[in-house]
């Protein structure tokens, strides 16, 4: 007995094993429990459903799977919107590759010019949350078919652009694509930076030609990146909502996201958690299918040294035009939407592009006509700005602390069973889709848990789950930062008796700040642009940028969604480049022109 | 003061299902100077860490002086930080945001010093190892000698009693390697400290220590004094792993003190006056190269199949009685390959070993019959 407490003693006497033992409890219950809560969820009758089915609430039915699988609308409700997020999926990985590779290729491997302004404007599509292009595509190619008003196109053109190409499937794979592109972009361009051109110079010798070396080495050795270009893109292109929200909805279009966020606001509750844990379902087959192929494939060594010489690629006659067409694309996706979220803001009549319909009364107005005064002197939109502010803040402090401290308990005790569960955990997050993990958090925190209160509503409510949801993002930059000094470095200062937290903050902390602070800053930007997560859980108290946005835009009113964007997205392109500044670092350090 | 003798008591590690370290015993006296001994994975580092206090021993004891720091059993685990022991790393582990001066003084601002006191003492110990004129520096700011000097003094700033060293002369190059060796020697005979010293360059263990341990596979082959264990290898691996150029093995038939192989027969006398306990069989010969002498009287012929002349000496690999051998001559002469010469094994020391266990089954003298 006596020996059992030493030996409890001296195990739980290592701050790792004390960090690893925590995360694990806090982990199994806000990753691992929520998963079984809302298989639960998808059994009983809610209290919103009680007319529906005919049976007290919280009792137990299979009706919500039964409407799903075996109604008649089955295919209209199910397995056409399943069959879209499945279409979205595939065809925004086609795009980002397609897009993203081609412009890696361009800026490293070609004599282009004005590399250095399109790599920085291109990562502009990846900074800005996905939904931003959503919104200018439809300040541009909106018809009078839908919604009443114009875009600019029809304003411009006087060419009514047709439904398939205004909404549904074409624009959400495309902006969506797009979006993703700047991913494949860095990937791939690591690779292609790195890779020394040797490798494609031996085959030149051996008179191979250039398109044979483009087929035969360039593509397959830049395969482990398109691949993991393609896991990400399929599944976020699976799971996407305020893209399909925004685009599909004008022509009932639906995806699963969608869908489930229909039922999960209208009558039938059940029937979304059923969407939602279909969608968790998919998204963790891709990614275990994934998983099995990082596994097995081949890896390479591409890079070959440090100083690898990288021969240009001329481009010659086309060199001129090339270099046109590329900034022109790059500004026509990441300048116009700025330009149109500003015109759209200031439009008073929706549709009229001419000089004396321009206002600025919907920035400014005491009172804008509609019943809320300009958004910089509406006081709900200083408060959700504030919330934001304060929701980045707090999930920053959260996620980077917390992702830190895991990765230091899992760094050091690699290998080890514990060490490898937690790190599943951490990363678990990461595989649920946003839309899914809120609706399982909604249902799971809307009542008392023995000794957790219910949270819905409450502003702790939107730190937890955001908390929860960049933890991948921050402990993995944790990680990496505790994997990349060496171990020894800390124990030589154990063995002089020097404190655990002492070596945090004497030691590793200092030697290690960049990396650190990166895993506080990425959920901080990620924050402040976050919608998909918390549009079903914010309340009127708690309500943020994004959601105030979605509900003007769900509204209608355009110019004020339109001004919300703007600010939005400034905000978040200021505060990355103000990141890039502290930590020295940005996103496409090392491969930009 | 007190006794940093250390005792290590049916020590196993065990990562999983591989086993790291195999029922260790070994008895480290106070104020000696041990090296462990063996190729990479044997288990040597592991250990080392394990007296450390910075892995955990699956089972066994482990003891500092009369004091037990660790017991599976009895469940006690006492932290690194109270064993009285000084670590040296590998990669040295300087803390790169911290200048010379604060690296050696940490420990000692830790343990609630006097500023003067620490002046006093980092100043002292810069004095011995040569680094006062770099105390302003980052360790990034300094040769790879040096840093591996000012690691020196880190770990010797607290005064430990007890010195655990791993392979810290590995990443140096020749020339410092050979100034540190004399630099360690002398720092054990100043300190008093106990030395375990981890190292896979058998050179080394054999220049520096009182004491081998020999590991293989995570168990302890030999554990002896330096020349004991050059030559009185208990088994092939040992005699094999120590001594450079390495021993040569051929294989023989053996018949009542008789061994014979392509028509030559050597009789093999077990020096000391034992016994042979195997009567026949197969054995194998292991003979020192410089125990293969070349002479021109010599009693069976050789091939030179190549030659390396380094002046002081010159290493040759010969062919002989059907194997390959290697043989070392004094002075600077060089051979022609293809060469024929003739080489002598009468009246030398030589290894035999059991044929099938690898054992050694005593160390002989040859005779040509």
């Amino acid at each position: 007995m006596k020996v059992k407490v030493r030996k409890f003693i001296n195990y739980i006497r290592k701050p790792q094993h004390v960090i690893l033992l925590v995360l694990l409890v806090c982990l199994a219950y806000l990753v691992v429990f929520p998963l079984f809560y809302i298989v639960k969820d998808t059994l009983i009758v809610h209290t919103s459903e009680v007319n529906r089915v005919h049976a007290n609430a919280g009792t137990l039915t299979n009706y919500h799977w039964a409407k799903t699988f075996l109604a008649s609308d089955t295919f209209a409700t199910f397995w056409q919107p399943l069959l879209h997020s499945l279409i979205c999926a595939v065809l925004s990985c086609v795009i980002a590759i397609l897009v993203g590779g081609l412009f890696a290729w361009l800026i490293i491997r070609t004599d282009m010019h004005c590399k250095k302004l399109c790599s920085t404007l291109f990562m502009f599509l990846y900074i800005m949350p996905g939904w931003t292009l959503a919104i200018a595509w439809t300040n541009f190619f909106k018809n009078s078919l839908v919604g009443g008003t114009t875009g600019i196109f029809e304003a411009i053109t006087r060419v009514s652009t047709p439904n398939w190409f205004a909404y549904g499937l074409f624009p959400i794979v495309l902006v969506t694509g797009l979006h993703y592109a700047p991913y494949a972009y860095i990937l791939i361009g690591g690779i292609l930076k790195n890779m020394d051109s040797n490798l494609e110079e031996a085959a030149q010798i051996l008179n191979v030609s250039r398109a044979g070396i483009f087929v035969k080495i360039t593509i397959p050795l830049v395969k482990p990146a398109i691949l993991s270009t393609i896991l990400l893109v399929f599944a976020s292109g699976l799971s996407v909502f305020s893209t399909a929200q925004f685009l599909g909805l004008p022509v009932n279009f639906y995806t699963l996201a969608t869908k489930m966020y229909s039922y999960l606001n209208g009558t039938n509750p059940g029937r979304g958690y059923v969407y939602a844990v279909v969608m968790m379902v998919l998204s963790l087959t891709i990614l275990v299918l994934n998983q099995r192929m990082l596994g097995t494939r081949k890896s390479y060594t591409t890079v070959s040294g440090k100083s690898s010489n990288i021969s240009l690629t001329k481009l010659r006659k086309g060199r001129k035009i090339i270099s046109i067409l590329v900034t022109a694309f790059v500004i026509c996706v990441t300048i116009l939407p700025f330009i149109s979220f500003a015109t759209e803001s200031l439009t008073q009549v929706k549709g009229d592009y001419s000089l004396a319909n321009f206002t600025l009364k919907y920035w400014i107005a005491e009172d804008a006509g509609i019943g809320f005064s300009g958004i910089l002197r509406n006081p709900v939109f200083w408060k959700a700005l504030k919330n934001t502010l304060l929701l980045a803040v707090c999930c920053s402090l959260g996620a980077g602390t917390v992702g830190a401290l895991a990765g230091y308990g899992i760094a050091r005790k690699w290998g080890s069973k514990l060490s490898t569960v937690v790190n599943g955990l951490t990363f678990l997050p990461y595989l649920i889709p946003s839309i899914a993990l809120s609706a399982i958090y909604l249902s799971m925190f809307s009542t008392r848990h023995g000794i957790i209160p219910a949270l819905y509503g409450t502003y702790g409510m939107l730190v937890l789950i955001g908390v929860v949801k960049y933890l991948p993002m921050a402990s993995r930059s944790g990680l990496n930062s505790m994997f990349q000094i060496s171990a020894t470095l800390e124990e030589s200062a154990t063995v002089m008796g020097i404190p655990w937290w002492k070596r945090m903050c004497k030691i590793l902390i200092p030697i290690q700040k960049t990396s650190i602070m990166s895993g506080y800053l990425l959920p901080f930007t990620s924050c402040t642009r976050e919608m998909e997560l918390f549009v079903l859980l914010y309340t009127p108290n708690s309500v943020l940028l994004t959601t105030l946005l979605f509900m003007y835009n769900q509204k209608g009113y355009e110019q004020f969604a339109n001004a919300i964007t703007l600010l939005i997205v400034i905000l978040v392109i200021s505060l990355n480049a103000l990141i890039n500044k502290i930590t020295g670092a940005s996103i496409d350090s090392g491969i930009g022109g | 003061m007190a006794d940093n003798s250390i005792r290590l008591i049916n020590v196993t590690k065990r990562f999983g299902k591989s086993v790291a370290v195999d029922h260790l015993n070994l008895e480290i006296p106070a104020n000696s100077f041990i090296s462990l001994l063996g190729p990479s994975g044997c288990g040597k580092t592991t250990t080392l860490r394990m007296i450390a206090g910075l892995e955990t021993p699956t089972e066994g004891e482990i003891w500092i002086g009369d004091k037990l720091v660790f017991s599976a059993e009895k469940g006690i685990d006492v932290p690194p930080n109270n064993r009285g022991i000084g670590f040296l790393f590998q990669n040295y582990a300087l803390w790169p945001h911290m200048t010379v001066y604060k690296n050696i003084a940490f420990g000692l601002e830790n343990m609630k010093w006097k500023k003067a006191d620490i002046d006093k003492k980092v100043n002292e110990l810069c004095e011995l190892l040569q680094l006062s004129t770099y105390l302003d520096r980052y360790p990034s700011e300094l040769s790879g000698g040096q840093q591996q000097r000012v690691a020196i003094a880190r770990t010797l700033a607290t005064s430990p009693q007890i010195l655990l060293m791993d392979e810290p002369l590995s990443n140096l190059d020749a020339k410092l390697r050979l100034e540190m060796r004399t630099e360690l020697k002398r720092l054990h005979g100043t300190t008093n400290a106990t030395f375990v010293y981890v190292t896979h360059d058998q050179m080394e263990a054999m220049a520096l220590s009182t004491n081998v341990c020999l590991m293989n596979m995570a168990v302890m082959q030999q554990y002896a004094p330096p020349l004991k264990l050059y030559a009185e290898p208990v088994n092939m691996f040992v005699a094999d792993f120590v001594g450079n150029p390495s021993m040569n093995f051929v294989e023989f038939d053996l018949k009542d003190q008789v061994v014979s192989r392509n028509g030559v027969r050597l009789g093999v006398t077990p020096v000391n006056g034992g016994k042979l306990l195997k009567k026949e069989g197969k054995v194998v010969l292991g003979v020192r190269p410089e125990n293969v002498k070349v002479s021109a009287e010599g009693e069976i012929s050789a091939k030179v199949i190549s030659s390396f002349p380094y002046g002081m000496e010159t290493t040759l690999v010969i062919e002989c009685m059907g194997s390959d051998m290697r043989t070392v001559v004094f002075g600077s002469v060089d051979y022609r390959t293809g060469e024929e010469i003739r080489i002598s094994l009468c009246h030398e020391k030589a290894c035999l070993f059991d044929g099938e266990t690898k054992e050694l089954l005593s160390v002989v003298e040859t005779k040509i019959l």
